[in-house]
């Protein structure tokens, strides 16, 4: 059995398009979404990745060929590679004649992924919604602790579409001005684009995956179960061979619900008593779906390391008794890395930090 | 785990004509807002953990299903509606795999860890289900609507460690 270490990130999301642009935009307060029209007259914000030339499938390979190459050199490129998508190409087939849609299959995308990258190594789908990135993430680290593969390199994605901004708006999810996690004026989630790698390798290195888990509770499909959010947390301490007092720092999932944020925060603390430090990311990069799990660890690792936080500047809602922490707590051994989403998916990360 | 045990296995492609009567039966209640896809993996999930003489699976296991279309005609009708401006939430639901991991688990009373992935390779996605899982093992399934002639198919495997 081998650990696994997260041998490097890259990031490009609404704040910039590698990890130090991302740091130095968060440092000046952060950038807020654009309007995106889904139908006449219909219009939601999205935290969106900022315009490039091209169309949408040469600056999907664009993006994902200047993210992949901050996780460092990959040689022959032979390893796995799973990519991690809830739109996967719909954002493609918007621009299709209708009767040439969905021509080919759901392994199409991560084929012009593969392709883009010069990628010879077996080549994963990953699509669970918001959890598909920490789903991609506990299946690459499977993988490298039974010795299959030393490395494996995590892509998680979601480019530009109105097709699931409409969908999340017909399921009256959205919020019509910003993102605001755990705030007393919450009005529901921000979309947000995002493209994040993470290098995943048998080699040590700062951080280590420790353990993670998933649990699917289908009984309220786009909703937090406080049962659900129980099991995967304490799934993930128990793979990690850790308590709840050993967790420092909760990066919640916290999109902006007024419902599921509640659920969320009684559940942490039915599990944590007291609370660690929580810190949330989606008042910054918006909700990126199925890369969420990805994008807001390579975030994450980069405040820690860039010595950078993502400020609050609204209330938040003094009924839930929470606190989101103002900088990185100064003990910061486990982190616990919590993903929540559509179809009942929650999923949770324990990052480890494994150095002197 | 390197030696596995298939106590069931599964197939219907096509399914019988009476296959939704068959599932409602099965299940106690007919299922509602689900888009075919779902309801053919519910189906065949149901039918296979039947065949192993399991009433629900076990906490412990996994499930993983595949697919190389997927909701193909929700997805189709989701843009549709896009196209005409007038998106509807469900038609929007039944596009997700998440949403048929759900309906698939309730239809089973389980919740644990459910995954959708898929590889050219198949022997490469069963193979990547296999790792990892505890010894109430692994539902695995292989789902797709009719498309070009090719008719439906519903194929599970109850798979347990050796």
């Amino acid at each position: 059995m081998s650990d696994v270490y997260l041998g490097g990130t890259g990031l490009a999301c609404v704040l910039g398009d590698d990890v130090p642009s991302v740091l130095a935009s968060l440092q000046r307060g952060g950038v807020l979404p654009t309007p995106v029209a889904v139908a006449e007259g219909i219009h939601w914000p999205v935290y969106a990745l900022a315009p490039s030339e091209g169309d949408w499938t040469q600056r999907l390979c664009r993006t994902v060929c200047n993210v992949a190459s901050q996780t460092g050199d990959w040689g022959a490129r032979t390893v796995p590679l799973f990519v991690a998508s809830s739109s996967l190409d719909i954002g493609f087939m918007e621009h299709e004649k209708q009767d040439l849609r969905l021509g080919g299959d759901l392994q199409d995308f991560a084929g012009v992924v593969a392709r883009a990258l010069d990628w010879q190594g077996p080549v994963f789908t990953v699509s669970t919604a918001c959890t598909s990135a920490l789903n991609a993430v506990l299946a690459a680290a499977e993988l490298i602790r039974s010795e299959d593969a030393d490395q494996a390199l995590v892509i998680g994605i979601e480019l530009d579409n109105r097709f699931t901004v409409a969908g999340f708006g017909a399921m009256q999810l959205l919020a019509p001005d910003r993102a605001q996690p755990f705030g007393a004026q919450r009005k529901g989630l921000v979309l947000g684009e995002a493209v994040a790698a993470l290098r995943l390798t048998s080699r040590p290195a700062r951080w280590q995956v420790a353990g993670g888990a998933n649990v699917v509770d289908g009984r309220n499909p786009s909703g937090t179960e406080a049962t659900a959010v129980h099991a995967m947390c304490r799934g993930a301490l128990a793979q990690s061979g850790l308590q709840p007092g050993d967790i420092d720092l909760i990066k919640v999932q916290a999109a902006g619900s007024p419902v599921n944020d509640a659920i969320e925060v009684e559940a942490l603390k039915q599990v944590f008593d007291p609370l660690p430090p929580l810190v949330s990311l989606k008042s910054a990069i918006g909700h990126t779906l199925g890369a969420a799990g990805a994008a807001e660890l390579a975030l994450l690792v980069g405040c820690i390391e860039g010595g950078v936080w993502p400020s609050v500047d609204y209330p938040l809602d003094a009924s839930l008794g929470i606190a989101l922490s103002k900088e990185a707590p100064q003990k910061l051994r486990n982190i616990l890395l919590n993903v929540v989403g559509f179809g009942g998916g929650h999923a949770s990360l324990v990052l480890k930090d494994a150095g002197p | 785990m390197s030696a596995w045990h298939t106590t069931a296995h599964f197939i219907a492609h096509p399914p019988p004509v009476d296959w939704r009567d068959d599932l409602a039966r099965r299940i106690g209640r007919r299922p509602r807002r689900v888009g075919l896809w779902t309801e053919l993996a519910m189906y065949g999930a149901r039918c296979c953990l039947d065949a192993a003489g399991e009433a629900a699976l076990p906490a412990g296991a996994r499930i993983r299903v595949a697919s190389q279309r997927g909701a193909w005609g929700a997805t189709h009708a989701g843009l549709t509606q896009l196209d005409a401006g007038l998106p509807m939430p469900f038609t929007f639901m039944q596009s997700q795999p998440a949403l048929m991991l759900a309906e698939v688990g309730r239809c089973l009373e389980w919740w644990g860890d459910a995954s959708f992935a898929l590889c050219r390779d198949a022997a490469r996605t069963l193979q990547l289900a296999k790792l990892g899982a505890a010894r109430d093992g692994l539902l695995f399934g292989i789902v797709e609507e009719e498309r070009h002639g090719e008719p439906p198919r519903t194929e599970w495997w109850r798979l347990v460690p050796a």
